[in-house]
């Protein structure tokens, strides 16, 4: 079953249309049985179509842009590789609000920019892993002497993120013990560092990282990492639950 | 930062994901859609000159499939890495809801991978990246009847493949 007017039917469907010639073809569509299932034909691939996987460029990706672009136009890379990242427009006003911010407690914004920095920073140096085991026994002493802070140390190989080791890092100003984690090609960090009373972000997506903030004991907490969704939730749902 | 950096920043960076999502449907490998994103967006950089205006994403998109044509013969004979790749396969243990979810999914992609060609892109192009007609000729280098055509085309294949299997 075809009819004469398909191709113009689908321009129409497609939007492509405009005016006297839109109205023309909506007036057919009404009264042609084979405009109308190539229509709902139309509109069920569309439907399916959307359930694919959305693809999305990976950090690492982004990155390997960003040095190429870098040694492209023949200067040292950026400050910080953010604001390489970010828009043109928005960088002087960044600049500016990074400026206001690192005068004040460390805020909301300066947290979650922090550790997705540090995050993204060990990413691109190579230097994600200072100690590298899967033994939370060696872990964790190291974390104590480097970074000055002990928290729990759990490897969840068995829920398929792999403790690969951990590092001692930075987050807005204060020493911080990360673990390591591995989840199929990607890796988690997990940020620890001394509650100091600021409020924390809740969650967040930047720049293809997803972070995700919260208090336990004295300690505040975060996880960061480019994993999609389901697996980030999971992580940090086993993160939250260990004691020492 | 020079200004056309950051022009060029402004306008062609934030089309980074569909510029590597048609590469990846295109090439249906991700490795080679990495390569091919990473050629296109150096592409972009050195020729940004050129860019006159108009619309950034159509502008890379067509970038992207210059360079997945031009890198694409060896790929092309190589045949494809199945869709079902290190993400999904590495995801472990799943609620079941979501693994039933994630395998309809699978099967998905794999019918669009399967599509020749010339009707995946114009099907990804449309469909994914709501380019217009007029785009999607500049994009894939063809008359916009046999885009139309092509598309029609497309859209019947997939909706009879999507019947037979699902």
């Amino acid at each position: 079953m075809s009819c004469d007017e398909s191709l113009r039917t689908q321009s129409y469907l497609d939007g492509e249309l405009q005016g006297l010639a839109a109205a023309d073809a909506e007036r057919h569509l009404q009264t042609c049985a084979a405009c109308q299932a190539l229509a709902a034909d139309a509109a069920d691939v569309s439907d399916l179509l959307r359930k694919a996987t959305r693809h999305r460029a990976p950090a690492v990706l982004r990155m390997r842009v960003q040095t190429q672009l870098d040694r492209e136009t023949a200067r040292r890379p950026a400050r910080n590789f953010w604001f390489g990242a970010a828009s043109g427009a928005g960088v002087s006003a960044l600049a500016a609000g990074f400026a206001l911010l690192l005068l004040l407690p460390p805020s909301v914004a300066t947290l979650a920019q922090s550790v997705t920095d540090a995050h993204a920073r060990a990413l691109i140096n190579g230097s994600t892993i200072m100690v590298a085991s899967s033994n939370h026994h060696t872990v964790k002493p190291w974390l104590a002497a480097h970074a000055g802070i002990s928290p729990p140390v759990t490897d969840f190989a068995a829920e398929g993120f792999t403790l690969t080791g951990g590092r001692a890092d930075e987050v807005a100003g204060s020493r911080a013990a990360v673990m390591v984690y591995r989840h199929g090609n990607h890796q988690i960090d997990l940020f620890a560092w001394p509650d100091r009373g600021a409020p924390l972000p809740v969650a967040g997506m930047a720049h293809g990282f997803r972070s995700h903030f919260w208090k336990s004991g004295d300690l505040d907490f975060a996880a960061v990492s480019d994993v999609d969704a389901q697996a980030f939730e999971k992580f940090v749902d086993l993160a939250r639950a260990q004691r020492e | 930062m020079d200004d056309r950096r950051r022009r060029f920043e402004a306008q062609a960076l934030p089309h980074m994901d569909a510029a590597y999502s048609l590469a990846r449907w295109l090439s249906r490998s991700p490795a080679d859609a990495d390569d091919i994103v990473q050629d296109a967006m150096l592409r972009a950089f050195r020729g940004f000159d050129g860019f006159q205006g108009g619309d950034a994403k159509a502008w890379l998109l067509t970038i992207v499939r210059n360079c997945w044509r031009s890198a694409g013969s060896a790929t092309r004979r190589r045949g494809h890495t199945p869709i079902e790749d290190e993400n999904l396969a590495a995801e472990g243990a799943s609620p079941e809801e979501a693994a039933i979810e994630a395998s309809a999914r699978r099967r998905l992609d794999a019918m669009i991978a399967q599509l020749p060609e010339e009707f995946r892109e114009v099907l990804i192009l449309r469909e994914m990246e709501d380019m217009s007609y007029r785009e999607i000729a500049e994009i894939t280098g063809t008359p916009i009847g046999t885009v139309m055509s092509r598309l029609a085309r497309a859209r019947a294949l997939f909706r009879q493949t999507a019947k037979d299997c699902i």
